[in-house]
């Protein structure tokens, strides 16, 4: 969780002011944020607080309507999301949306839609059974099959098969047992330190978010109320009580 | 398994299935006669009623009532027995399970006969071997016989395209026969004004129904399910009736004398099959332009299998199949949902069209009552029977269901009647379809091979 061996951090994405609506819901009210290269960040919040929104407007798929996010200095507010994909950033979505009727090797593809070469596909496949080896020993099964938590592991392989230089994970403790929520939570440390991939992680589960981040953001009805790094917010009572349960 | 047969799933499963079965013998009864009840409530017109043509007055035909509910009640019984026997089946199957099969293995019941024939090694022989023989069907059969097998082969096409729109992107179009109207009536107007021929015409009418499938795809990208459904529907009637109603369409009288397609400008019938009649190798009342049209749907078959078995594997493919299973994802996965519609739209309505300026050439008189929503529905059935998302299983399907309403003549007024049994029994019994979608099986090699 130092930052110290990390001499000069690159900021890969910033949000300035981004306001998303809904209709004439405004889910997110002018939030900033900006996160360094190799970095786990959380995003806390009660439910509602438009955590998700700001997954989704980061991937295109609910466009802000004004503000800035740039990615690696470029401006990539209004992109397609295929567009976004193939510029690294990779949502992981809510509920794990997974594609029942196809097997889990073919749901592993899905995640290499837009990559064409086939050697480093299958490396990342076996990388991924490294992961989590209960998935190799279903990989003719179909999605839909699988409990929650492969279901989830799944997920969150078939986002790292787009070779993410950003990652988006909404919520991958979503109804999940403590045993199941403690590997993949081990799986998520250790892909940001094995693969140097740089983390956005969304939860409502905070003390699990903060075991694992270096920078969190509480969020409380589309804003930003607090920021810091994750020990300085594991420490602080009065924010905790007040916003983390 | 429904939920009033729950009880019977904690049956022991030694327990004969027909020990369990007659112990709830009584409630079986009670069951199917309130279903016979029903049945007979239901179909009370339809039985009793009958509007006597000369004297205007209803006719009831009371005497029929018992007879329909013995029949209805002892069907019931049957199929209540049959699925009963199904259900049992699956728990057995699930019991077994448990110390049966490796999970590797657990793959859907996948085991069928027709799928082991389908993976069977000599696939390139019998392919060949089929082809074969349906060459030589022509040169043996009747003149009737080609016109049906003609009419199945479009049905296969037909099939075939809407399974790209339903099957693999899970777009439900109801309205999938607009396209086929639309090819038709671009070779008969062509050929009718301009003396186009079949061949220019082929291409025409495929560009024609593909273009109007990206005109109705934009409009309709926002909806799916039950929107896109009517939507579509509608879009459908309202082909239909613009061709019943335009002047340039010759409104419900339709347009006739279509051309027959040509082979180099021979009239087969005056020089070939004199000749093959004399070596009796063909029958003397065949029409050698039928034959023509069943080579070339036989081609157009073979050329559309391989076509949409490559789409169905390559990248686009897969952007479908992520389209039907879940929209989100399918964005997530850097898919770009807009373009997977369209294509996917507009592709199947390409076949719709060919289709059509097949049929048009086959009849050679075409009016609106050709394409009518019973027509949608009809290809629609074939890709549900068949199999959603499954190319022999379309195939089946197609041939199924063309064939069998020619066999089913002779019990005239019960046909629908058992064509609709047909579907039921088959969403009971088989619910992925007659051949259900394998797609490529991607197995994992490199790792499996370092197991001890
Ligand atoms: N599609 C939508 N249409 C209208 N309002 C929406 C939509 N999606 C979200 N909202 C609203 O935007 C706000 C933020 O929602 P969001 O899903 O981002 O919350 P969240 O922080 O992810 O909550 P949770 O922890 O429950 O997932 C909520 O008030 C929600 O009602
Ligand atoms: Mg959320």
């Amino acid at each position: 969780m130092s930052e110290s061996n990390n001499q000069n951090p690159q900021t890969i994405l910033e949000l300035t002011n981004v306001h998303t609506f809904y209709g004439k819901i405004e889910a997110l009210k002018g939030i900033s944020f900006s996160i360094q290269e190799g970095e786990i960040i959380a995003l806390l919040g009660a439910n509602g607080a438009g955590k998700s929104t700001s997954l989704k407007s980061i991937v295109g798929l609910t466009p802000p309507r004004n503000g800035r996010i740039s990615f690696y200095g470029k401006d990539i507010r209004g992109m397609k999301p295929e567009n976004l994909v193939e510029e690294g950033i990779i949502m992981v979505p809510e509920g794990r949306r997974i594609f029942p009727a196809l097997t889990v090797m073919e749901n592993l593809k899905m995640g290499a839609y837009q990559r064409n070469d086939k050697n480093g596909i299958e490396d990342d496949i076996e990388y991924i059974f490294t992961l989590f080896p209960i998935l190799k020993s279903r990989h003719k099964q179909d999605g839909g099959t699988l409990s929650g938590g492969e279901q989830q592991m799944l997920a969150i392989s078939r986002g790292l098969m787009g070779r993410p230089r950003l990652l988006l994970l909404d919520e991958p403790s979503l109804g999940l047992a403590p045993i199941i929520i403690r590997i993949i939570f081990d799986t998520i440390k250790k892909i940001n330190i094995e693969q140097k991939t740089t983390i956005l992680l969304v939860e409502q589960n905070a003390n699990l978010a903060l075991m694992v981040a270096h920078h969190a953001h509480i969020m409380t009805t589309g804003t930003i109320i607090h920021s810091g790094t994750a020990q300085e917010i594991m420490k602080d009572e009065t924010v905790r009580k007040a916003y983390l349960g | 398994m429904s939920i009033n047969h729950s009880k019977e799933t904690h049956y022991p499963a030694k327990e004969s299935f027909l020990s369990s079965f007659f112990r709830s013998l009584t409630e079986e009864i009670k069951a199917a006669l309130v279903a016979t009840l029903w049945f007979c409530f239901l179909t009370l017109p339809l039985v009793c009623f009958r509007i006597n043509a000369n004297t205007q007055k209803i006719d009831y035909l009371w005497e029929r009532l018992p007879k329909v509910a013995i029949i209805a009640f002892v069907a019931t019984l049957i199929w209540r027995f049959l699925r009963k026997r199904l259900s049992f089946s699956h728990v057995k199957d699930t019991l077994d399970e448990v110390s049966g099969p490796p999970p590797d293995e657990a793959r859907g019941p996948g085991g069928s006969w027709v799928t082991y024939l389908m993976a069977a090694k000599h696939k390139k022989l019998y392919a060949i071997l089929a082809l074969a023989f349906l060459v030589t069907i022509p040169f043996w059969v009747s003149p009737y016989v080609v016109m049906i097998l003609i009419t199945a082969l479009i049905y296969i096409c037909l099939g075939l395209g809407l399974n790209i729109v339903v099957g693999v992107s899970g777009l439900l179009n109801l309205g999938y026969v607009a396209f086929y109207a639309i090819g038709a009536y671009t070779y008969a107007l062509l050929n009718h004004s301009f003396g186009l021929s079949f061949w220019i015409c082929l291409p025409l009418g495929a560009l024609t129904a593909t273009t109007l499938g990206l005109l109705l795809g934009l409009p309709i990208l926002r909806l799916s399910g039950d929107y896109l459904a009517i939507v579509t529907l509608g879009f459908g009637e309202i082909i239909r009736l613009v061709l019943t109603n335009a002047n340039f369409t010759n409104g419900p009288s339709g347009i006739g004398g279509i051309a027959p397609p040509g082979l180099f400008g021979i009239n087969l019938n005056a020089t070939v099959k004199p000749f093959l009649v004399n070596l009796h190798l063909m029958h003397k009342d065949m029409d050698l332009n039928k034959v023509l049209i069943f080579f070339i749907m036989l081609l157009m078959v073979i050329l559309t299998i391989i076509c949409v078995f490559r789409l169905e594997n390559s990248r686009l493919g897969r952007a479908w199949l992520a389209l039907r299973e879940d929209e989100v994802a399918c964005q997530a996965m850097g898919i770009n949902r807009t373009k997977a519609k369209l294509t996917a739209f507009a592709i199947g309505s390409t076949w719709a069209g060919l289709a059509g300026v097949v049929f048009a050439s086959q009849i050679t008189f075409i009016n609106p009552s050709n394409f009518t929503f019973m027509q949608s529905v009809m290809i629609l059935s074939i890709v549900v029977l068949g199999g959603m998302g499954s190319i022999p299983g379309v195939i089946v399907g197609a041939i199924v269901l063309t064939l069998l309403p020619e066999y089913l003549r002779g019990f005239a007024n019960y046909r629908m009647l058992l064509f609709g049994l047909l579907m039921v029994l088959m969403m009971v019994f088989r619910p992925g379809g007659l051949i259900q979608s394998t797609r490529q099986v991607y197995i994992h090699k490199p790792l499996e091979n370092k197991e001890p």
